[in-house]
C-alpha cells in the first residue's frame, strides 16, 4: 500500500474540506480556546502568584482534572449539550469547552511559580527603592515570568492541538476529520495523510512560540530561569508538568 | 434505570475484560520507559552537552499528538495496524519524553557535596548512583512518574480511534448509541485507575525516602 | 541628618526585637550600626525607609517626621542597597541604574548616560553595562547596585551588608573604593554590618548594638578603641585594640628619618651591610644585603612601607617588619625617604598615648 497517496493527492488539497480549509478550521478551534484560557489563567495566575493564596487548592484541581480522560469528557460534554442545542453548537461548544478546560491549567501553574520565582532580593530591593506594589507587579515580577508564562502557554496551545484532533470524532472539524473520517472508510492513506500533517502542524507551532519566546524574553533570563529549576523545589506534580518544554 | 442496570449485567464481563486491558496498556509503557529512562537519564546528568540534545529531542517528541503517533505507528515501525503494540510504544515513547528530563533534573539535585563524600569512601560510580544519587532523586523522579501515569491512562482510551479496545470503547459505545451510562462509567472508571496508580507511586515513593518528613519536602 | 527618637519594633508574639533606640546620623557622615546576630541591627535600617513598621518611636529626616510621608514618598527619597545587590535579572546593569529614573518620568536617553556615568564612577566601564546580572561577578554586581542606590541623587543612603556577599579581597577593594566615593558625594549614609573591622574602618561614627536593639556605645572608631564604653563593647571589638588603635593616629616623623644607604636595582652596593633597593623612580622596592649586581631575587621583600604623615600603625608595623629593624618611609609621591627606628616609632606611639591620658 502507497501510504502517501492520499497526501500527495492535490485534490485533497483544495476545496472546503481540502488540507488547507481543515488546517483553518483546526487552528480557529484551538486559537480560539487558547485565547479564553489565558483570558481566564493568566490574571488568575498573577493573582495567586502574587498574594500566595489558593496555590494548594490550584494544584489539588489541576491533579484532579488531570486524571479525567479528556476523550471520555468531550464525548460526555457533547451528549450533554446536544440536549439542549441541535445545530452545528452542539459539538463546537462542549468541544471549545473542553479544549479551554484542557489549557488553563499549564497557563495557570506556570503563570504563578513563574511570578513567585521571581529573584526576592531584586522584588524588595525595588520595594525598598520606592516602587508601588503595582509597578513591582508589572517591571519586576512580570517580566521575569515571563519564560515560565510562555512556556505554560506553549504547553497548553500543543495540548488544545492534540486535543482538537481528538475532538473530530464528535464531528468537530479540523486535521482529526482525516483521521476519524479514514478510519470509518477504512481509508488507511487518509489517515496516514491527516496524522502527518497534524503532527506537522503541531512541530511548526512548538517552533513558532520557541522563537517567540527567544525574541521576546530578556536574554538576562535565560541563565535565571535554567537555575531556578535547579534549585531543589518540592517537587510537585503541577512543577513537573511545567518542566515539560525548555 | 432498569435499562442500566440491565446494560451492566449484560455487559460485567466485557466491562471487566476492558479494565484490565486499559490497565495493561497504561501500566507497560512506564515500566519500560522507567527502564530506558534511568540510564539515559543518567548520561544527560553525567555528560551535560547531552542535555539540550535529550530536551530538545523530548520536546520534539511530545508535541506530537496523540492521536497522530497511533496511526504512524504501523508505518514508523512496520506493525499492523490494529497492535495494540502500537499503543504501548507510542505511550512508552512519551514516557521517556518525560522522564528523561526528570531524571536528570531528579539526579542533577542530588548535593554535590553527598557524591563527592561517597567517592571519597570508596564507592564506584554504580554504587553511588544506586546508594546515593538515587535514593535523592527518588521524590522528583516519582513525581514525573506520577504525571506520566495520569498522563497516560487518559491517551489510552484516545486507542479506541485506531480500534484498540478498552475502557475508551464504553466512550465510543455510549456515543454511537446516545447512553450516557458508559461513558460516565468509563469516566469514573479511568478516573479510578488514575487515582489507584497514583497513589500506589505516591506510596512507594514514601517507602524509598524514610527520612522525608510527611508533607514530602526532602532533606 | 537621620534620627531616630526611641524607636521600638515590637511582634505580635511578644518579641522585641528593637528596645527604644535613639541616634543621630549626622548629615554627610557614614553611620555605622554593628552587633551580633540578632541585636536588631537590620530591623533598625529597614524602619528608616519603613520596610519594617515602627511599633513606637519617631525617625525623622532632617526635622521632618517620616510617618508624615507616604511609604512609596519616603522611599524615594533614600537610596537602598541590598546583601547581593538585588538586581533586576531581566535588565542589563545600564538598565537597572536607570531603572528608577526611568520610572519616575525621565527621558530614556538621558537617564542611560547618566547611569553610564554612574556605573564610571563606581569602576565599571561600558562593557560591563551591557551585561546582564548573571554575566557579572558578584563584586561588579555590588557596584551596580550602589550605583543604581544613587541614580535620583538621593541626600540619603541606607545600605544593608553591602559587602559581605563577596570574598575577602574584593571586600577589601570595594571598601576603599566606597571611601573614595564618599568622600566625593557626602551623603547621610546609614550602613549595617556584622564586621566590626569593617565598621571601623569605614565609619565616621560607629553603634555598637546588642541583643534587642539596646544601643551600648557611639562613638567614632578610635575612641571606641581606645575606650570602650563596657565589657560588652571590649569583648565584641576583639583583642589587639591597643595596636589597632593606633590607625587612627597620626604621626609626623619628617623630623625623625633617617637617611639610609640606597642602591638601584642592577647596580652593586657600595658598601658592606644591608641597603635599600630603589627603582628608576625613586621609591623603595626593599631591603639586601647581597654583594654585586642586584638582581630581583635579592630584594628581601619583608618591610612594608610607611607614608611620612600617614598613621602611627602603619609607622610601627614598617618598622616591626623591617629585617633591620628600620622602618621604610616614603613620600606622598611615593619616593624614599629614610627610615624610623622600631624604638622611635615606639616613642611616638608613647607620647601619643600620653596625649590621650591626659
Amino acid at each position: 500500500m502507497n501510504y502517501l497517496s492520499w497526501l500527495f493527492d492535490p485534490a485533497n488539497w483544495t476545496g472546503v474540506s481540502g488540507v488547507p480549509a481543515q488546517i483553518l478550521a483546526h487552528m480557529a478551534y484551538s486559537l480560539l480556546s487558547l485565547a479564553i484560557a489565558m483570558a481566564i489563567a493568566l490574571p488568575l495566575g498573577i493573582y495567586i502568584g502574587v498574594t500566595g493564596r489558593g496555590t494548594m487548592v490550584i494544584a489539588g484541581i489541576a491533579n484532579t482534572l488531570r486524571a479525567l480522560p479528556s476523550l471520555g469528557v468531550l464525548i460526555l460534554a457533547v451528549m450533554l449539550v446536544s440536549l439542549i442545542f441541535t445545530n452545528d453548537l452542539a459539538y463546537e461548544i462542549p468541544a471549545v469547552l473542553v479544549l479551554v478546560m484542557l489549557g488553563i491549567p499549564p497557563i495557570l501553574t506556570n503563570t504563578y511559580a513563574g511570578i513567585q520565582a521571581t529573584d526576592p532580593l531584586a522584588v524588595d530591593a525595588a520595594r525598598g527603592m520606592g516602587y508601588t506594589p503595582e509597578q513591582i507587579l508589572w517591571h519586576v515580577q512580570v517580566p521575569c515570568a515571563l519564560p515560565l508564562v510562555l512556556s505554560g502557554i506553549r504547553s497548553a496551545l500543543l495540548q488544545i492541538i492534540s486535543t482538537a484532533t481528538i475532538a473530530a470524532v464528535v464531528s468537530l472539524g479540523g486535521l482529526g476529520r482525516f483521521i476519524i473520517d479514514g478510519g470509518a472508510t477504512s481509508n488507511y492513506p487518509e489517515m496516514i495523510g491527516g496524522a502527518i500533517v497534524v503532527a506537522a502542524v503541531a512541530l511548526v507551532v512548538e517552533l513558532l512560540l520557541v522563537g517567540l519566546t527567544v525574541l521576546v524574553v530578556s536574554p538576562g533570563l535565560r541563565r535565571a530561569s535554567q537555575r531556578a529549576r535547579r534549585r531543589p523545589v518540592e517537587p510537585t506534580t503541577a512543577t513537573i508538568a511545567i518542566d515539560l518544554t525548555p | 434505570m432498569n435499562i442500566e442496570v440491565l446494560w451492566l449485567q449484560n455487559n460485567l464481563g466485557w466491562i471487566v475484560q476492558l479494565t484490565l486491558s486499559h490497565l495493561y496498556l497504561s501500566v507497560i509503557p512506564i515500566l519500560i520507559g522507567l527502564a530506558i529512562s534511568l540510564p539515559l537519564g543518567w548520561l544527560a546528568h553525567r555528560f551535560h552537552g547531552f542535555l539540550p540534545v535529550v530536551v530538545a529531542g523530548s520536546s520534539l517528541l511530545y508535541t506530537i499528538p496523540s492521536l497522530a503517533f497511533f496511526v504512524l505507528m504501523p508505518v514508523l515501525i512496520g506493525t499492523k495496524i490494529l497492535d495494540p503494540v502500537n499503543v504501548v510504544i507510542a505511550l512508552t515513547v512519551y514516557t521517556v519524553a518525560l522522564l528523561v528530563r526528570t531524571v536528570a533534573d531528579g539526579l542533577d539535585s542530588v548535593p554535590e557535596d553527598a557524591v563527592q563524600a561517597a567517592t571519597g569512601m570508596g564507592y564506584n560510580a554504580f554504587q553511588r548512583l544506586v546508594h546515593v544519587q538515587l535514593p535523592v532523586a527518588v521524590p522528583v523522579i516519582g513525581a514525573g512518574l506520577r504525571v506520566a501515569v495520569v498522563s497516560n491512562v487518559s491517551i489510552v482510551a484516545i486507542a479506541v480511534l485506531v480500534g484498540i479496545p478498552q475502557l475508551g470503547s464504553l466512550f465510543l459505545s455510549g456515543l454511537q448509541l446516545r447512553q450516557f451510562l458508559p461513558v460516565v462509567l468509563g469516566i469514573v472508571l479511568c478516573a479510578l485507575i488514575a487515582l489507584l496508580l497514583d497513589g500506589i507511586i505516591q506510596v512507594s515513593i514514601r517507602r524509598l525516602t524514610p527520612w522525608a518528613t510527611r508533607d514530602g519536602a526532602a532533606s | 541628618m537621620i534620627s531616630l527618637h526611641n524607636v521600638e519594633k515590637r511582634y505580635p508574639d511578644g518579641t522585641i526585637a528593637v528596645h527604644g533606640l535613639s541616634l543621630e546620623a549626622p548629615t554627610g557622615k557614614l553611620t555605622v550600626l554593628v552587633g551580633p546576630s540578632g541585636c536588631g541591627k537590620t530591623t533598625t535600617l529597614r524602619m528608616i525607609n519603613r520596610l519594617i513598621p515602627l511599633s513606637s518611636g519617631r525617625i525623622e529626616l532632617d526635622g521632618t517626621d517620616t510617618s508624615h510621608l507616604k511609604d512609596v514618598e519616603l522611599r524615594r527619597q533614600i537610596g537602598y542597597v541590598i546583601q547581593n545587590a538585588g538586581l533586576f535579572p531581566h535588565r542589563t546593569a545600564l538598565d537597572n541604574v536607570a531603572a528608577l529614573p526611568i520610572l519616575l518620568g525621565a527621558k530614556r536617553r538621558s537617564a542611560r548616560a547618566a547611569a553610564m556615568e554612574l556605573l564610571e564612577r563606581v569602576g565599571l566601564n561600558e562593557s560591563h553595562a551591557h551585561r546582564y546580572p548573571w554575566q557579572l561577578s558578584g563584586g561588579q554586581q555590588q557596584r551596580v547596585g550602589v550605583a543604581r542606590a544613587l541614580a535620583t541623587d538621593p541626600p540619603y543612603l541606607l545600605m544593608d551588608e553591602p559587602f559581605s556577599a563577596v570574598d575577602p579581597i574584593m571586600r577589601a577593594q570595594l571598601q576603599d573604593e566606597f571611601l573614595r566615593l564618599q568622600r566625593e558625594i557626602g551623603k547621610t549614609i546609614v550602613m549595617v554590618t556584622h564586621d566590626i573591622d569593617e565598621a571601623l574602618k569605614l565609619g565616621d561614627q560607629v553603634a555598637v548594638l546588642r541583643e534587642g536593639g539596646h544601643l551600648a556605645q557611639l562613638a567614632t572608631p578610635q575612641e571606641l578603641l581606645e575606650r570602650p564604653g563596657n565589657a560588652f563593647v571590649a569583648d565584641f571589638l576583639g583583642g589587639g585594640r591597643g595596636f589597632r588603635a593606633l590607625q587612627f593616629a597620626d604621626s609626623d616623623v619628617s623630623a625623625t628619618v633617617h637617611a639610609e644607604q640606597t642602591v638601584l636595582l642592577g647596580e652593586a652596593p657600595a658598601a658592606p651591610g644591608w641597603e635599600v633597593v630603589v627603582d628608576n623612580a625613586g621609591a623603595p622596592l626593599g631591603w639586601t644585603d647581597s654583594r654585586g649586581p642586584i638582581r630581583t631575587e635579592d630584594i628581601d621583600v619583608s618591610g612594608t612601607i610607611a607614608v611620612v604623615n600617614g598613621d602611627l600603625r602603619s609607622l610601627l608595623d614598617a618598622a616591626l617588619s623591617s629585617p633591620t629593624g628600620r622602618g621604610l618611609v616614603v613620600d606622598g609621591d611615593g619616593t624614599f625617604l629614610g627610615t624610623v627606628t622600631i624604638q622611635e616609632a615606639s616613642d611616638i606611639a608613647a607620647r601619643h598615648h600620653r596625649g590621650i591620658a591626659a
